[in-house]
């Protein structure tokens, strides 16, 4: 049974080998390019601010930055597509063909049959996904240290070892929603709609709750401001820079009883014809504090083997669903 | 060797409120080359798939070769099945078929493979895909009797062969059930492709088996009784109707009995296994048209 999963899914193996191939020999070579541009950082001593805002934007205008976003793309793009391409076709492309029927009836129970083909697919997707994160992770390591954001949600997803959870989730999941709904086509849209559901869940509602967010209130820095607005109304709204190194999940100016800050401005200090500065100084002398809560840096391995191990957990229960729909439903 | 082939206690299959299958009883002796004969939809390859356990029942027990069937590799091992449109994986080659079969059957008989394969003048690399309508039937033919089972059953093998290729599968099907000794069903909604190789029928008509039993016994049990117009009631002692046609003049019955019949003013004729058949498909047909006129 294993020579013939294998023979069955040689082709798509084939074309993921090929394909990871060629993003190791881009990544590769531009990794030395990445390497001549920190050298200014590699070699600073004491404040690096500005060598590293400089390696930055020189990497942005190099062909680096181009690969940096394709990377990204590709990082999210690949678990869906393992799902699709390698989940929900395994068991439901059989029941299409009939061929079911044929293989349910060898001396191999079609437990076996299944656990084969998920143990082996299974270990595929996995080991594609690992491999594709790691030479990510490895090839953009200075650039994501240099910028400070591999916590954030956009970076976190891309990087590490969520990735495989992720993979392992979509995979198991295609093949089951293949063995529910019994037809390829529409199995492989079913497991993108729930999947892309699933993992937009996490960084919007639930990954914050995987570690315990820092909640802080220092006073409100008015010369660390993002931005400074005043309506017609004279409602303010004042937002404060986000958390460096850290992911930013709450950040807003209080009162000193609490309530969150919102004006009304002064229209002497804060009026179009006020000197420039005066409506920042008044606010100021408000007494604001800021309302911050965050993950700093130093929490991105709990999130990430947190966030994996929901993952895996999934994958695992969809697993024993399809085990006994195989067993108690399907024909 | 010694347990029925297939044994069936009020047996049934539901899906939802639709029956597949409902009470079915039958007790098939081993070494027989059973047909399964009835119209579309009557409930084949329900009983078929039942007995390879592809399918659970509703209701009611099957045993088949003193195992529940697919229950464990030992039981699937002693079963071949060849389902319905012999389904084949298009995108692999026939090797890579007989291949399959080597590595998930303990009593895999490899010559035998290879042999029928070549008598077919099959090229085994080529893609079960391209291969003619007769020729997959074939290769799932060979892959089930290369398994060696005990029991061989096939699911309508030759409703989409050409005459030919029908005689030729059906050929190549009893030529190794009579070498092998292993009891073979088969269904089909035609009598003509059974009578030729079966010794034993089962009849089933919406959803019920309407007849099972050797078929030497049903040929020799079953009369056309020809004469003067009568009543049903006033055939020989012993006759179990089974139709009833009738001119002015004359009356025409279908009958099955286990004693000759001796009425001298009736004209008895032997029938045909064709028109036992029909004699009970038509009978089913009788019977579910007052439940029809009621329920409207």
């Amino acid at each position: 049974m294993i020579w013939f999963t294998w023979r069955q899914f040689r082709t798509p193996a084939a074309v993921a080998a090929v394909a990871l191939a060629v993003l190791a020999a881009v990544l590769l070579v531009s990794a030395n390019t990445i390497t001549d541009l920190y050298a200014g950082v590699a070699a600073c001593q004491g404040d690096c601010g500005n060598a590293i805002e400089a390696f930055l934007t020189r990497f942005d205008n190099s062909a680096g930055g181009t690969i940096y976003y394709v990377t990204l793309a590709i990082m999210y793009a690949a678990p869906p597509l393992i799902g699709i391409f390698w989940g929900a076709p395994l068991v439901a492309r059989e029941i299409e063909a009939g061929t079911h029927r044929l293989a349910w009836n060898q001396s191999i129970t079609r437990s076996r049959w299944l656990a084969t083909k998920l143990g082996l697919v299974g270990a595929a997707t996995a080991a594609t996904t690992g491999l594709l994160s790691w030479a990510v992770t490895a090839w953009a390591s200075r650039v994501d240290s240099a910028a400070a954001d591999r916590i954030t949600p956009l970076v976190f997803g891309a990087r590490g070892i969520v990735p495989v959870g992720y993979a392992l989730f979509a995979f198991t999941l295609g093949v089951t929603v293949g063995m529910l709904i019994r037809r390829t086509v529409p199995a492989m849209a079913g497991t993108l709609a729930v999947y892309t559901a699933t993992v937009a869940a996490m960084p919007l509602w639930l990954r914050t709750h995987l570690a315990p967010a820092r909640h802080e209130t220092p006073p409100l820095d008015m010369d660390n401001l993002d931005a400074l607005m005043i309506d017609r109304s004279r409602n303010m709204v004042i937002e404060p820079n986000d958390v460096t190194n850290a992911w930013t999940i709450t950040n807003r100016p209080i009162t000193p009883s609490g309530q969150v800050f919102t004006g009304p401005s002064d229209p002497a200090r804060c009026s179009p014809d006020a000197p420039h500065g005066s409506c920042a100084d008044w606010v100021g002398t408000l007494g604001l504090r800021q309302d911050v809560v965050y993950h700093p840096d130093s929490q991105y391995w709990t999130l990430q083997l947190a966030e994996t191990a929901v993952f895996v957990a999934l994958a695992a229960a969809l697993a024993i669903v399809s085990f006994w729909w195989l067993r108690r439903r399907l024909s | 060797m010694t347990d029925p082939v297939l044994q069936a206690d009020g047996l049934t299959k539901r899906y939802g409120r639709r029956v597949a299958l409902a009470d079915c009883t039958v007790d098939v002796p081993p070494g027989r080359v059973v047909g399964l004969v009835g119209p579309n939809g009557a409930g084949k390859t329900t009983l078929l798939q039942l007995t390879v356990g592809m399918l659970t029942p509703t209701a009611g027990r099957i045993t088949v070769l003193g195992g529940r069937p697919g229950d464990g590799p030992g039981q699937l091992a002693k079963v071949g099945f060849v389902a319905q449109d012999a389904p084949t994986y298009a995108g692999l080659s026939i090797a890579d078929h007989l291949r399959f079969g080597a590595r998930t059957n303990p009593r895999w008989d490899q010559a035998l493979a290879d042999e029928r394969i070549a008598q077919l003048g099959l090229d085994p690399a080529q893609k079960a895909g391209r291969l003619s309508g007769g020729q997959r039937a074939q290769l799932a033919l060979t892959m089930a009797a290369a398994k060696r089972p005990e029991l061989l059953i096939l699911d309508e093998p030759v409703a989409s062969l050409d005459p030919i290729a029908r005689r030729e599968f059906l050929r190549g099907l009893m030529a190794h059930a009579a070498e092998h000794g292993s009891s073979v069903i088969l269904s089909s909604h035609l009598v003509s492709d059974l009578e030729r190789v079966c010794d034993y029928l089962i009849v089933l008509t919406a959803s019920r088996v309407r007849v099972a039993g050797d078929i030497e016994e049903l040929m020799g049990s079953h009369y056309r009784l020809t004469g003067a117009r009568r009543n049903a009631a006033d055939l020989p002692a012993g006759a179990e109707m089974i139709e009833h046609s009738f001119t002015e003049r004359q009356s025409t019955f279908i009958v099955r009995s286990v004693v000759p019949i001796e009425d001298t003013s009736l004209t008895v004729e032997q029938l045909t296994l064709e028109d036992v058949v029909l004699a009970y498909l038509s009978r089913s047909i009788e019977a579910h048209r007052p439940e029809l006129e009621i329920s409207r």
